[in-house]
């Protein structure tokens, strides 16, 4: 199982916010945590690392990667996961991710979180480096469920069975992507709801929550809206089932002001507060409880 | 759930990632390579939403798509001299000759200025390669390790024998760009919204000196004596060896003497120098 940290609600760390961000010591942004893109701090020093730095003192930060390739038959760029290690034991992330994905071949790379044919093959092939990176990091890492084009005709199972298998063998945590599930769920036909609801309840340590676009008949994941209402139905039902599980608003492109991403986090927090709330009238059991907000 | 036979997952990305980085996509890379567009069916479900090449193009165009907005934020200024539709045909050849050799995007267009060098664009314009070395050498100073820099003060506590011995550092953010043409001048005059004309031929031993000052990412010209102190600088050799070094090109060592510690004042200024 994975323990959740008590952390709430985040937004991504984004490089227009840095002025935004650093200037307002007196007036609080209203976000508990947040994540930042592990590949954009790896080098030494400069801007990036000063604001990394700063934000840290004031916030707890988590760690999010795009680049550990856990899927590739590349060999495991060791010299990218020690550099993730030193970024780690530096920041002291409440949580440290990537994604369910390849994204090089023969040395190069696409800079891409590349689908994988969800066969026991690429199961053995994921979970030994999911072993392999949570031992070089001495921590449970999450891996998070990507949107998806296409599918692979050869695949023997579901995502939602390769990610509960991955769980099982290795012992790591899941971070639900609800928008992903949505979009994949569009583009490849199968039912939203049956994959929330076949995702290990334990397992499952973080939500990211983003806004989609549309390209023909098929949904991107473009990160460059607000989260679209079916989104938000979907991520209450993911509430419900797993509880408060802190939950990061991921917002790149045509990305708004600061206030403007902030407010989409406060609106992710209300839309929990009454989930929860509803799925403990319902079943006259508290689910897991937002933990309680720390003074600034 | 479907069940197939198919490739081993070495294979299929193999052929997944050949198709994806092709640089005039899926349908094309297919035809080039005799296979009918039904081949994919073998590996990727296509349906009524999308058919197997359109959901592969999706890929391809974001890999195509997602490294050209990285070189366009490097390489501004050889964009605006170039154009959007040569800086794309250049990012396409680019990326052919230059696949990303590294987990991120920061290092991708590191060897865009010598390809530049080698490609035609630079057949008319020589001097387009010489520019984007210049921002590169800009981009990557940008997040190199910190250091303190050298004060006036620290220097204040030294006897003057000591100068003789004293090994000065550049600070780790610095790099020197050699240039046979004005190439700041053309930066210059696309940072500040002209449309610039050819620059002029530099003289012999130009250089643009690139260095971080803090966060701030600076760079200024350099005249060929100056470049042959930086050029010791860098290579750590002591203060008094480069005086006797630059005493060889100027007038006399007490002039060269006196030169190095006017240079040695503006790298104070320019927070060039960091402290041991």
């Amino acid at each position: 199982m994975f323990k959740v940290p008590a952390l709430g609600h985040g937004i991504g760390l984004r490089t227009e916010h840095y002025a935004d961000v650093l200037a307002t010591p007196a007036d609080p942004i209203d976000v508990d945590w947040f994540e930042v893109i592990s590949d954009n701090f790896m080098e030494p020093g400069g801007n990036p690392r000063r604001v990394l730095r700063a934000v840290r003192e004031r916030w707890p930060v988590v760690l999010h990667g795009v680049s550990l390739s856990l899927g590739a038959v590349d060999p495991l760029n060791e010299r990218y996961l020690d550099a993730l290690a030193a970024l780690a034991h530096e920041v002291e992330p409440a949580i440290v991710s990537d994604h369910l994905c390849w994204g090089s071949h023969g040395g190069a790379y696409a800079h891409d979180l590349l689908p994988l044919p969800f066969t026991e093959e690429a199961l053995a092939h994921v979970a030994a480096r999911v072993l392999r990176v949570q031992d070089r990091l001495k921590r449970q890492i999450l891996v998070e469920n990507v949107s998806s084009y296409v599918a692979f005709t050869q695949s023997t199972m579901t995502e939602w069975q390769f990610l509960e298998a991955l769980g099982a063998r290795t012992d790591c945590g899941l971070l639900l992507d609800v928008n992903n599930v949505f979009v994949s769920a569009h583009n490849h036909g199968f039912d939203a709801r049956a994959f929330i609801d076949s995702v290990p309840v334990d397992r499952v340590g973080q939500f990211h929550l983003a806004g989609h676009s549309q390209l023909g008949a098929l949904l991107l994941d473009t990160h460059d809206h607000p989260v679209r209402d079916e989104v938000w139905a979907l991520y209450r039902h993911a509430v419900a089932r797993f509880g408060a599980v802190p939950t990061l608003i991921e917002w790149d492109d045509k990305l708004p002001s600061l206030t403007r991403v902030v407010e989409e986090s406060t609106r992710a927090r209300g839309v929990a507060a009454e989930a929860l709330a509803s799925s403990a009238r319902a079943t006259g059991v508290a689910t897991r409880r937002e933990p309680p907000r720390a003074p600034r | 759930m479907p069940r197939a036979d198919g490739p081993a997952l070495a294979e299929l990305q193999r052929r997944f990632f050949e198709l994806v980085t092709a640089p005039e996509g899926v349908a094309t890379e297919l035809a080039a390579r005799g296979l009918p567009t039904s081949a994919l069916a073998a590996i990727i479900a296509g349906d009524a939403r999308a058919t197997a090449v359109e959901r592969l193009d999706v890929y391809a165009n974001m890999y195509f798509f997602r490294i050209l907005d990285v070189l366009r934020a490097d390489y501004p200024k050889l964009l605006a001299v170039v154009g959007d539709d040569a800086f794309h045909d250049l990012a396409t050849d680019y990326l052919r000759a230059h696949p990303s050799r590294h987990p991120s995007l920061r290092f991708v267009g590191a060897a865009l200025p010598a390809f530049v060098a080698r490609h035609a664009l630079c057949l008319e314009r020589p001097w387009l390669a010489e520019l984007a070395a210049l921002e590169w050498a800009r981009v990557d100073v940008f997040d190199r390790a910190d250091a303190a820099p050298l004060a006036r003060e620290d220097l204040a506590v030294l006897a003057p024998a000591d100068f003789a011995t004293l090994v000065l550092a550049p600070v780790p953010a610095c790099a020197l760009v050699p240039a046979t043409w004005t190439i700041e001048e053309t930066w210059r005059a696309v940072e500040d919204g002209g449309a610039p004309g050819p620059p002029a031929r530099a003289d012999a031993g130009h250089a643009v000196l690139v260095w971080r000052a803090g966060v701030t990412v600076r760079h200024r010209a350099v005249a060929a004596t100056e470049r042959r102190a930086l050029e010791l600088l860098l290579a750590r050799t002591s203060f008094g060896a480069l005086c006797a070094a630059l005493g060889d090109e100027v007038e006399s060592e007490e002039a060269a003497a006196r030169r190095a510690a006017q240079w040695l004042g503006q790298w104070l200024a320019d927070e060039l120098l960091a402290r041991a």
